[in-house]
């Protein structure tokens, strides 16, 4: 349930930011693409190009894939779910539909038995039919790390009835390569088919398990095609394109796939030929590309977005209003509190008003980085955002209110003068990854803070490791990420203050406001209602801003422009980017 | 017709601390089969003076004026072309340095058969390799058709200087111009050498123009000498009249330090004081009046005047000194 | 001349061993863990025990030495049955990665990197030798001045910045070129050159400044060699003792250094391959640097090595076919 590598992807945009000057005189603003995002002149055929900065994809496998715009981009293209996300602009995009499935699955009262059953006609590129048993071979994929690596979304390990055990996804099955007989038995048992129908046995009750389905982790792979860890370079293709050629560094060919039977699939409708993805180019060439918009440029979209150097140029030429678009990319990035350690409240309010929040923003590229987050709830979750009532006397534009920060610190001295102390005299140590963006960013924390009398504690941690060494050893403060699993917070909130949830190394347990808390996330979570979940999500974001657990940094935004013959080219929400397999070409 | 006829040769070469005037006004003949020494210290312009006879003079700025008449033809009026089918066929030359002046990368051989071929072309291989072995048997080396494909650095330094005699002989040239052809060698070798040009000279019948600083070298094969001094002549005799009789207070100069080397090695080794001019700024007047014991006596006309060349007795001399004093004081001297 | 080969072969081969024992242990040592880069999205330190174990990291340096030199020879076979993967000899190893055996990923990379350096290097010889001629011949004349200045220009410019201005110029404003796309010579040899037009042009103008000045100062040298000098006064024309005696002479030490910067560039043109979007090994030793891919990387060096390694060899014996004095030696 963690998803620790979505925040290193944004903490490495993060860094590509901090290049660039403060992006000043060109306000970042939500642009939408202009034409390029609707479909006004669109023809069938024609090939579209993704440049890219990138060596490769991350991986093409199913299983093993869990980064947002990838997600997105296989899903829409060769890799077909139970369920998935409508393809369409704006907030219907996150609303959930029956793909490969005939609706959105069947729930038991309890919520521990899911139901879903396969439609007529979902085909495999081979043109041999999708079948139940190829979902349940997928699923149990996840189980074996030693191909999957843990890569991917670990929810099938932690959902699934089947018994604890000794192999280190910690579970008793050790997923389909090494399985024993008796073993596979302990899945087929959570994992069941009936004809066409998938059950799923769960040891939690899971209400929107529905949206859990529609990662890629539970997709379905046909044994006979299995190549372990070598079918992430050519997964079997269910979806309208199929992968002629993938090289790493070099280029990954989509082309239609003919045995994609179009009947049986409502969610998709693909209208270029050819899908070509070019990897390694130079970031500032790509830019340059992109901006002369010629030839097959035209027909060029980019994943990796824009340098900022060259932002106030993409920005500032009104002609390019058509091409560009600048918006959220689903991530939020915050400053973790260790509870324990800094059990004071007022501590923790004086903290954040005392940062110099549009310093950090300014030091990491300025107003296109992103805007200054009032929820831990991405902008993107429609349903489930709302901006939180901040903590009093915060700055709206950013910048310290010493002032109340100082009368917070007063306060602390004697309501609580141990964490009073600590922080004044010992200090807080403030752990992140050693890089060279986040010297500059503690430069302004320990600035910001000595001001409000506090002291930090300057504790670079190897960028590789740093998730590992935290998750053993927690400073006072931490530096994080995160974007959503799906298009519910329910991947939000739980996870990142919950009880046991994956990502909280916030130590929240033993405040005296947790218990209040954590009954709620456990309400909201088997709550059917979608509208009712998304009152008590933002109820609960309200609470934990409330309690100052965590300092909401930003919203992060990610800027792009593509070719002028790109069509329909609209931000997808639940994935930060476009619906590749629905883009066009002008005809 | 005279076969070598220079007259009034001016080398003056251009460079960034001024004008280097190496040769200035030199005029001599040579005669077909005859052997003429030019001798000097280094800087007088004795091996510029060779050099122009091939135009070999290389360098940015070099100026060079006056005639080098090779049976009546000039060869600084020349094209490229013209000088170039002269050299090594009419005039050929041997260097001072054996051990560089042979390509290294080639076998002698090769070295030498090229030497032929450049001015015969279309000679066949076979031919050529007669030539090169014939060659280097006649210069004395031994098994010339084991050493024939060997390369320059499997010599010793004198059988190299024997190989670039063989290649400035192959084409029987009509004069050969030795610049200081046994400097760089042993002394054991050197008068061998001396032997081979001299033997080689009688054979061909070139004329010889041997440049060196040593007279004992000019003592052994020439008839004719010229003293140069500061890019002048400054005396022409012949062997015999300038060791018997000098007829300029430097080719005293010279003879006595060479006599003194000779004689006894008690006796103080009497060099002529004080250094060789710079070429950039000359003296005015006599360029060796600064060294000259006898300048003071002639009054202030050695530092005006430059001294022209002028009978006295059967040699030539350019010293102001009148033809009496001039035997008095170099002839008696020598005798004393 | 024979025992000279041999005896140089059996150096390089311990030079190699060398190399790569001291390889292997350089990128142990460096501070990125290659078990916790595994790890991006689920990381616990049990995770990052378990893929350490998974990739042999836990082994001791030496048997992980052993076990990679042993797989050259046998080819080696990586996880656990059911779901492994057999690289067949010469097997550098599998990249977790990439999903791909090192070997075959040098073996596809390896064509694009060579292809590179050979046009470049025949190029950048042509006009670093030619400019360097015409410079020594012509000295002081404006012919000199423009080939010194071009020399000086190409000696400091960044690849990257050359780079981008010919595509600048060249591919995104006139469209005279297409954007290079590497193509396999034998797949359509007129894309592959095509491809490779600009990044030869590239490489041999910056490679080339060198040669020129290298080429012009041999040159001026060794015409004042006495036996040129010999060469002229034997009537040689002009041209012929530009040729058999000047560049003769003057190119033996050029080619011995060409030799090394050639090898060099087979390492991998990592500046070029980048901008130009060239999949050949430079490229992947930066995406394995990145990635701290530890097989790809102890690889890619063992190549580059074993090619310096080479080239020294080859140039050494070279340099005994080129020069008659040292081969006496």
């Amino acid at each position: 349930m963690r998803s620790t590598a979505l925040a290193v992807v944004a903490l490495v945009g993060l860094v590509a930011g901090a290049c660039g000057g403060s992006g000043d005189g060109v306000q970042s603003g939500e642009e939408s693409g202009g034409l390029s995002a609707t479909y006004d002149g669109v023809g069938e055929g024609g090939t579209l190009y993704v440049l890219t900065n990138s060596e490769g994809a991350s991986t093409l496998d199913p299983q093993r894939v869990y980064t947002g715009a990838e997600l997105g981009a296989w899903g829409s293209t060769f890799t077909r779910t139970l369920t998935s996300y409508k393809p369409v602009a704006g907030k219907d995009g996150t609303s959930l539909v029956a793909d490969m499935a005939t609706d959105l699955g069947t729930a038991s009262d309890d919520l521990k038995t899911w139901s879903f059953t396969l439609r007529d006609g979902v085909t495999w590129e081979d043109g041999s039919e999708v079948t139940c048993a190829d979902v349940a071979y997928g699923v149990s994929r996840t189980f074996g790390s030693e191909v999957t690596a843990f890569d991917g979304p670990q929810y099938a390990v932690s959902y699934l009835d089947i018994p604890e055990g000794d192999y280190d996804t910690g579970s008793a099955y050790p997923g389909p390569w090494l399985a024993t007989e008796e073993e596979q038995a302990l899945f087929d048992e959570a994992v069941s088919c009936d004809g066409k129908t998938i059950t799923f046995k769960l040891a939690v009750p899971v209400a929107d398990f529905a949206y859990t389905v529609s990662l890629l982790a539970f997709a379905p792979v046909p044994e006979a095609q299995d190549t372990a860890d070598q079918y992430a370079l050519k997964p079997f293709s269910n979806g309208p394109f199929k992968i002629e050629s993938y090289e790493e560094g070099k280029e990954l060919v989509l082309v239609r796939n003919e045995n994609w039977n179009k009947d049986s699939d409502e969610v998709r409708s693909p209208k270029v030929d050819k899908i070509v993805w070019q990897f390694g180019l130079d970031e500032t060439v790509i830019d340059e590309r992109m901006l002369a918009d010629a030839g097959d440029d035209k027909n060029a979209i980019v994943y990796g977005g824009i340098l900022p150097e060259n932002l106030q140029t993409v920005f500032g030429d009104d002609t390019l209003k058509d091409r560009r678009t600048d918006g959220f990319d689903g991530f939020v990035t915050y400053t973790m509190i260790n509870v324990k350690t800094v059990s004071c409240l007022e501590v923790r309010q004086a903290l954040w008003l005392a940062i110099d929040r549009e310093a950090l923003r300014t030091a990491a590229g300025g107003p296109f980085t992103g805007e200054f987050a009032s929820s831990f709830v991405a902008p993107l979750l429609t349903t489930d955002y709302e901006p939180a009532k901040l903590v009093e006397g915060l700055n709206p534009d950013g910048t310290p209110n010493l002032e109340a920060a100082i009368a917070k610190m007063e306060e602390a001295k004697e309501k609580c003068p141990e964490v009073y102390a600590k922080a004044t005299e010992d200090g807080l140590r403030f752990d992140h990854p050693d890089t060279d963006t986040w010297k500059k960013y503690m430069a302004i924390w320990i600035d910001s803070l000595g001001a409000a009398g506090i002291k930090i504690v300057d504790n670079p941690i190897e960028g590789s490791k740093y998730y590992a060494t935290i998750n053993g050893d927690q400073g006072d403060l931490m530096r994080a990420g995160w974007a959503a699993d799906w298009a519910n917070a329910s991947t939000v909130i739980p996870e990142l203050f919950g009880q046991g949830g994956g990502f909280n190394y916030h130590n929240n347990e033993e405040d005296a406001a947790f218990a209040d808390f954590q009954a709620k996330v456990d309400e909201a979570k088997l709550e059917t209602d979608r509208g009712a979940q998304a009152k008590l999500w933002k109820e609960l974001n309200q609470y934990v801003i409330d309690q100052v657990w965590s300092i909401p940094g930003s919203a992060t935004k990610a800027q792009n422009l593509v070719g002028s013959n790109v069509r329909g080219a609209y931000n997808w929400l639940p994935f930060g980017w476009y619906n590749l397999g629905d883009l066009g070409l002008a005809g | 017709m005279t076969l070598l006829s220079v007259q009034d040769l001016r080398v003056t070469f251009g460079t960034a601390d001024g004008d280097v005037h190496a040769v200035q006004g030199v005029s001599f003949d040579v005669e077909a089969g005859e052997t003429v020494a030019i001798v000097g210290e280094s800087g007088s312009g004795k091996s510029v003076t060779a050099n122009s006879l091939l135009r070999l003079n290389f360098g940015a700025d070099v100026r060079t004026s006056g005639r080098v008449l090779l049976e009546g033809r000039d060869v600084l009026a020349m094209t490229e072309d013209e000088v170039r089918t002269v050299r090594g066929r009419d005039v050929a030359m041997i260097f001072q340095d054996p051990l560089t002046a042979l390509n290294p990368f080639y076998t002698v051989g090769r070295q030498i058969a090229e030497a032929y071929e450049v001015h015969h072309p279309g000679t066949s291989k076979k031919v050529l390799r007669e030539i090169a072995l014939d060659s280097l048997q006649k210069v004395g080396i031994p098994e010339p058709s084991k050493r024939v494909d060997q390369y320059p650095h499997e010599f010793s330094g004198g059988m190299r200087q024997r190989i670039v005699i063989a290649i400035a002989l192959v084409n029987r040239p009509k004069i050969l111009i030795a610049d200081e052809p046994t400097t760089a060698l042993d002394v054991t070798v050197q008068a061998q050498i001396l032997e081979l040009i001299a033997a080689m000279q009688q054979e061909n019948g070139s004329a010889v123009v041997l440049i060196t600083h040593d007279l004992g070298v000019v003592a052994e094969i020439t008839e004719r000498v010229m003293v140069m001094y500061a890019g002048r002549v400054v005396e022409a005799a012949t062997v015999l009249d300038a060791f018997a009789t000098p007829t300029h207070p430097y080719t005293r100069g010279l003879l006595k330090s060479v006599k003194s080397l000779e004689t006894a090695r008690h006796e103080r080794l009497e060099s002529i004081p004080g250094i060789p001019p710079s070429l950039i700024n000359l003296p005015t007047g006599c360029p060796f009046h600064p060294r000259c014991s006898h300048a003071a006596s002639l009054g202030g006309r050695c530092s005006t005047e430059v001294p022209v060349l002028r009978k006295v007795g059967a040699s030539s001399s350019a010293c102001h000194l009148p033809d009496e004093r001039l035997r008095d004081l170099l002839g008696g001297a020598h005798d004393r | 001349m024979i025992f000279f080969v041999v005896r140089r072969s059996f150096f390089a081969i311990v030079l190699l061993l060398i190399v790569s024992a001291f390889t292997f242990w350089i990128f142990s040592a460096l501070p990125a863990d290659p078990a916790a880069l595994t790890c991006g999205k689920n990381c616990r330190p049990e995770v990052i025990e378990s893929n350490r174990e998974r990739l042999g990291y836990d082994k001791p340096l030496v048997e992980q030495y052993g076990a990679y030199m042993k797989g050259i020879f046998t080819g080696r076979t990586y996880g656990e049955e059911g779901s492994s993967i057999h690289c067949p000899a010469p097997s550098l190893g599998y990249s977790y990665d990439r999903h791909e055996c090192v070997t075959s990923l040098i073996a596809s990379t390896l064509p694009v990197t060579a292809s590179i350096a050979l046009g470049a290097f025949v190029l950048w010889m042509a006009i670093g030798v030619g400019l360097g001629t015409m410079a020594a011949l012509k000295r002081g004349k404006w012919q000199d001045r423009v080939a010194t200045g071009f020399s000086v220009i190409g000696v400091s410019l960044p690849t990257f910045f050359l780079g981008l201005i010919f595509i600048m110029v060249f591919v995104i404003w006139t469209g005279i070129l297409p954007f290079p796309r590497y193509v396999g010579i034998t797949e359509n040899p007129f894309e592959w050159f095509m491809a490779l037009l600009l990044p030869w042009f590239v490489l041999a103008i910056i490679s080339a400044a060198t040669y020129v000045r290298m080429t012009r100062n041999g040159i001026l040298e060794v015409m004042n060699e006495e036996f040129v000098r010999l060469g002229i006064a034997k009537g040689l024309p002009r041209r012929r003792l530009i040729v058999t005696y000047v560049l003769r002479a003057a190119l033996v030490p050029i080619v011995t250094i060409a030799g090394l910067d050639f090898a060099f560039l087979l390492g991998g043109a990592l500046v070029t391959e980048s901008i130009f979007n060239l999949p050949g090994l430079g490229k992947l030793t930066l995406a394995a640097v990145v990635n701290s891919d530890l097989p790809i990387l102890v690889a890619t060096t063992m190549v580059a090595a074993v090619f310096i390694v080479v080239a020294n060899t080859v140039v050494d014996i070279l340099y005994g076919f080129l020069d008659p004095r040292v081969r006496a030696k």
